[in-house]
């Protein structure tokens, strides 16, 4: 039964010629087949100046039966990948928890028994595998995981037939960012600039307030760490609807570290940086000189841990926070050893966040 | 009872008989008869409860073997464990032997009088000190109404002796029910030996019978020149004679000077009374190493005058005693030592009996009923090795064999102390220190290999070498074994004897270590295949659910190239020595794997994405 999505027969396609290439090897070269697989991970993370983002580098790995502690992998990988192709002639969809389940099994005789998948991450790393071979995301081959990006604001979406209005009039929720891709459309964009927040607790706290409609802006969360639909939502709306991204985390190694997903990329999704970063976003706070900027109160402060100083160091060495103004506030940090959360401002009051802090931080930056 | 110093029971008994009582405000002093004594303190020579029956087995096979021993004759001991009356715990034990026999008139004191013995002598000898089978008879004496049974065949005699004998704890005297010749239907059934038929009344608990059953499984480890028949009420089993040699006898030997004392030095001149000899012939035929330069210098350096030898009074004696301690001696001979040897202790380590009981479940509401039965365990390679050495200015043979694989599947350590097991507190004992000391990675392995290879659910321990199937045997023999406690059943680290112990088990490691190199190559094969073999099925449902193929046909193919592989990979790391893992692909390999790498790149896709799959051949062989 042909699948109906193109782009679902391609990675059939891909999976199947995977499949009889093995068998080829096998049955008439008789010789052991070699996946030969990008690697993933810091090691193999390069900086680009050119394109203003994290990019995969050139290392590979070669994952076969020939190394007898590759041999676990090597299955995995072509059981995932026969999963994969089970899902789409079926026209489902799964989260990677779902694909996790589906492939479940156990190895060996009654006297050493192993399971095939140790924990889910196993499973989470045949799929990302599978994007490798394939050179499709997973999102494409309808594998994805629980939404939690959160959008607000006059934007009209369309996930599959259904039209959602992203500019909820109640000011009382948001929407979740879907995260099967293959299945949305951005319809329509009317917001001027987009703002993304950390923690969806302050974004319910700043939608609460009006600054969507006082500002025609469209709010958006990762809730923490961002998820691939998210990020790739924040890129379309700069790439494609051109329109301004400004990103808000806490004052903090951990904060700037999340603002920084959605502006270089990461290590572990290296090789679809293409797909999920927006180099033009602009980190605009919280910045560690907001904290006496503003006026936090000390006891709204708090002490940073040896983890923290580390991690600023670190970063004071990255290409991409080399210009002064991120090297003036990293050094301020380690200096006086102190950080504070977004949601620290409603020390000056609940509306303090919404309608003073982010104006002027807007306005500063000439997006207001 | 073994090898306690005459002098720690001599003490001992002395400290008893000077028991006060208490009587009429006066205090009383009474003298007890060694039996008496041996009766009332029975724990000395290790009769207690549990375990009497475990030391009468003992007693009985020591003495068997030792007396075959003594005139290298090949043993052959019959041994029976019967219950007789199983409402009051009463067993019969019976054991025959091929040994010298005792001389007819000597066998009332020889069997019911204490500290009465043929083995007071300076050589290595299982028994010591005249007790254990004085124990069985006073034992029974004081528990049963049965006469001990005792039937001898000396190679003088032409007759057979037959006694029933009680023991008089009372005065230590045997009492004779009645003596017998017989010289038509002999009970004894070799031209000279031994048989006693003893009544105990004793409980046998469940350890205490493993403990036997190891105790004769063990001891034929060390005897393999012995054959055993051991019989029990759940059946026979026979231990076979593996090897026709026998240890050369230990022989009697003259005592060393510089374990001399005040003793040891009257009671040699007493020896020579009635000839004029003088103090320096005496020094010179008593005591070993000592020649006439010798002698001469201790005397000078003693300051003694000369004169007839019993003319000297303890003072100067002491003087001798101490030059001796302070002059240098060539180490002390051996002859009076009889280690097993690599030959007798490579028999019993090549065919390792032990007993099992077979639980069988008979019908009709009877109870289980538990056959014994021998298993005979082969292993795949042993080594021996030993070293002489002096502790406590004794001289000490040190013996150590390893026996690994085969249908060994597990860690053992077997500890013996002059051919008898030890069985109880291996956890103390030196052996145990040895075997933990001593550095896997001396057979060529590494603890991860073995981890890798051995590990298994059930093994709790961690120490690399108990996962491996192997068997560590030591031996230590010498006229004083550093015994840690009372109860003899552990060896202390008296002086260096743990480093000597340590070079024979390193020198054994580094012997088999090719070997076992091997066998983990192999095993490592084995599991490799293993490993193959379950994961192949769930690669090749996957391809064959996906594409249009014949499963059968794709699984026998996957499967004769892994087996090839595996092959491969074993001769590969049996040349690059123990680096298994690092095998590198020959140069020209690469090249071949490059070419066909660009051929096959049919998944690289835009940019960035590269992936794709490749063959790659395996191993050295086909390079052309």
């Amino acid at each position: 039964m042909p699948a109906r999505d193109k782009r679902h027969q391609e990675v059939i396609k891909k999976i199947k010629l995977m499949m009889s290439d093995i068998s080829r090897n096998v049955l008439s070269e008789k010789v052991l087949p070699v996946l030969d697989i990008t690697k993933v991970g810091y090691d193999n993370t390069i900086w680009s100046e050119e394109k203003r983002m994290l990019i995969i580098g050139p290392k590979t790995v070669q994952i076969s039966p020939e190394n007898t502690k590759k041999i676990p992998t090597f299955s995995q990988y072509i059981v995932m990948a026969n999963a994969v192709r089970k899902l789409l002639d079926e026209e489902m969809e799964s989260t990677i928890r779902g694909m996790y389940y589906a492939t479940l099994s156990t190895i060996g005789d009654e006297k050493n028994k192993q399971k095939f998948w140790n924990t889910q991450d196993n499973s989470d790393d045949a799929i990302k595998a599978i994007e490798l071979i394939t050179g499709v995301p997973r999102e494409e081959f309808a594998v994805t995981s629980k939404p939690k990006g959160m959008i607000s604001g006059p934007i009209t979406l369309r996930v599959g037939g259904d039209l959602i209005d992203c500019n909820l009039g109640s000011r009382a929720t948001s929407q979740l960012v879907p995260t099967n891709i293959r299945d949305l459309e951005i319809v329509n964009v009317k917001a001027d600039f987009v703002m993304v927040v950390e923690k969806d607790t302050v974004l319910n706290n700043i939608r609460k307030s009006g600054f969507i409609q006082k500002y025609n802006a469209i709010l958006m969360t990762g809730s923490g760490e961002p998820d691939r639909a998210t990020r790739m939502m924040v890129r379309a709306l700069n790439q494609e609807w051109k329109k301004p991204v400004v990103i808000f985390a806490d004052a903090d190694p951990w904060g700037l570290g999340i603002a920084l997903r959605y502006k270089i990329g990461s290590e572990s999704l290296s090789y679809d940086s293409e797909r999920l970063v927006t180099p033009d976003a602009k980190v605009l706070g919280m910045m560690f000189s907001d904290i006496y900027d503003y006026n936090i109160p000390e006891v709204a402060r708090l002490t940073a841990s040896d983890e923290d100083l580390n991690r600023a160091t670190d970063m004071k060495r990255k290409p991409w926070l080399k210009d002064r103004k991120w090297q003036k506030e990293l050094n301020l940090f380690i200096q006086r050893k102190e950080k504070c959360e977004l949601d620290a401002f409603f020390k000056h009051g609940f509306r303090y966040l919404a309608e003073t802090y982010l104006p002027q931080k807007l306005r500063e930056s000439g997006v207001i | 009872m073994k090898q306690r110093s005459g002098t720690e029971i001599t003490t001992q008994i002395k400290r008893m008989q000077a028991g006060t009582i208490p009587h009429n405000g006066k205090v009383r002093y009474d003298r007890k008869a060694e039996s008496e004594f041996f009766v009332d303190n029975s724990a000395l020579a290790g009769f207690t409860g549990e375990r009497i029956l475990y030391m009468a087995v003992r007693e009985l096979i020591e003495n068997a073997l030792d007396s075959c021993e003594v005139n290298h004759i090949l043993p052959r001991i019959s041994l029976s464990l019967k219950i007789h009356d199983s409402l009051n715990d009463m067993w019969i034990i019976t054991c025959e032997d091929n040994g010298v026999g005792i001389p007819a008139d000597k066998v009332p004191v020889a069997v019911c009088s204490f500290l009465t013995s043929g083995k007071y002598v300076e050589r290595q000898q299982r028994g010591l000190f005249g007790v254990g089978l004085k124990m069985i008879a006073a034992f029974s004496t004081k528990d049963t109404d049965h006469p001990l049974k005792v039937w001898t065949r000396t190679l003088d005699e032409a007759d057979e002796f037959y006694f029933e004998l009680r023991t008089d704890i009372g005065t230590n005297k045997p009492i004779v029910l009645s003596r017998d010749t017989n010289n038509e239907e002999y009970s004894i059934n070799s031209k000279s030996g031994f048989k006693i038929e003893a009544m105990l009344r004793a409980r046998l608990s469940p350890i205490t019978k493993n403990k036997i059953y190891d105790y004769i499984s063990q001891t034929s480890i060390v005897n393999p020149y012995a054959v055993i028949i051991f019989t029990t009420n759940e059946g026979s089993v026979i231990f076979e004679r593996r090897t026709k040699n026998m240890p050369d006898a230990s022989s009697e030997v003259l005592p060393h000077p510089s374990d001399m004392d005040l003793k040891t030095l009257k009671r040699a001149i007493l020896n020579f009374t009635n000839q004029k000899t003088t103090l320096h012939g005496i020094l010179c035929n008593s005591f070993q190493k000592m020649s006439g330069e010798k002698a001469k210098e201790i005397l000078s350096r003693a300051e003694v005058e000369l004169k007839v030898a019993t003319k000297y009074d303890e003072h100067e004696l002491i003087k001798i005693v101490n030059a001796c301690r302070q002059t240098k001696f060539q180490s002390p001979n051996t002859d009076h030592l009889s280690p097993v040897g690599e030959h007798i202790l490579t028999a019993g380590m090549m065919e390792e009996y032990s007993i099992v009981t077979k639980k069988e479940n008979n019908s009709h509401n009877e109870l289980p009923n538990s056959q014994l039965s021998v298993k005979v365990l082969k292993p795949a390679l042993t080594a021996y090795s030993s070293k002489t050495c002096i502790i406590n200015n004794r001289a000490t043979v040190v013996e150590c064999g390893i026996a690994y694989g085969g249908n060994i599947n597990s860690f053992r350590l077997y500890r013996f102390a002059n051919k008898i097991p030890l069985l109880y507190d291996e956890g103390s004992d030196v052996a145990r220190e040895v075997v933990s000391e001593v550095e896997i990675n001396k057979m060529g392995i590494t603890k991860k290999d073995v981890k890798e290879q051995f590990s298994n659910p059930e093994m709790k321990s961690d120490r690399a070498i108990e996962l491996l199937p192997i068997h560590i045997f030591f031996h230590i023999c010498s006229t004083k074994i550093p015994y840690k406690t009372a109860g003899k059943e552990s060896i202390a680290s008296e002086g260096s004897l743990k480093k000597y112990m340590r070079f024979c088990l390193t020198d054994l490691y580094k012997r088999v270590s090719a070997q076992i190199r091997k066998e983990i190559r192999i095993k490592e094969a084995e599991n490799r295949l293993r490993l193959y073999k379950h994961y192949i099925p769930l690669i090749v449902d996957a391809i064959s659910e996906s594409i249009n193929i014949d499963a059968k046909k794709l699984s026998d193919a996957f499967t004769s190239l892994v087996e090839t592989h595996v092959g491969e990979i074993n001769v590969i790391s049996a040349h690059s020595s123990h680096k298994v893992k690092d095998y590198k692909v020959p140069r020209g390999e690469l090249d071949e794997s490059k070419s066909r790498n660009n051929s096959l790149n049919r998944f690289s896709l835009t940019d960035t994405r590269i992936s794709n799959i490749r063959g790659r051949k395996t191993g050295r062989a086909r390079k052309h």
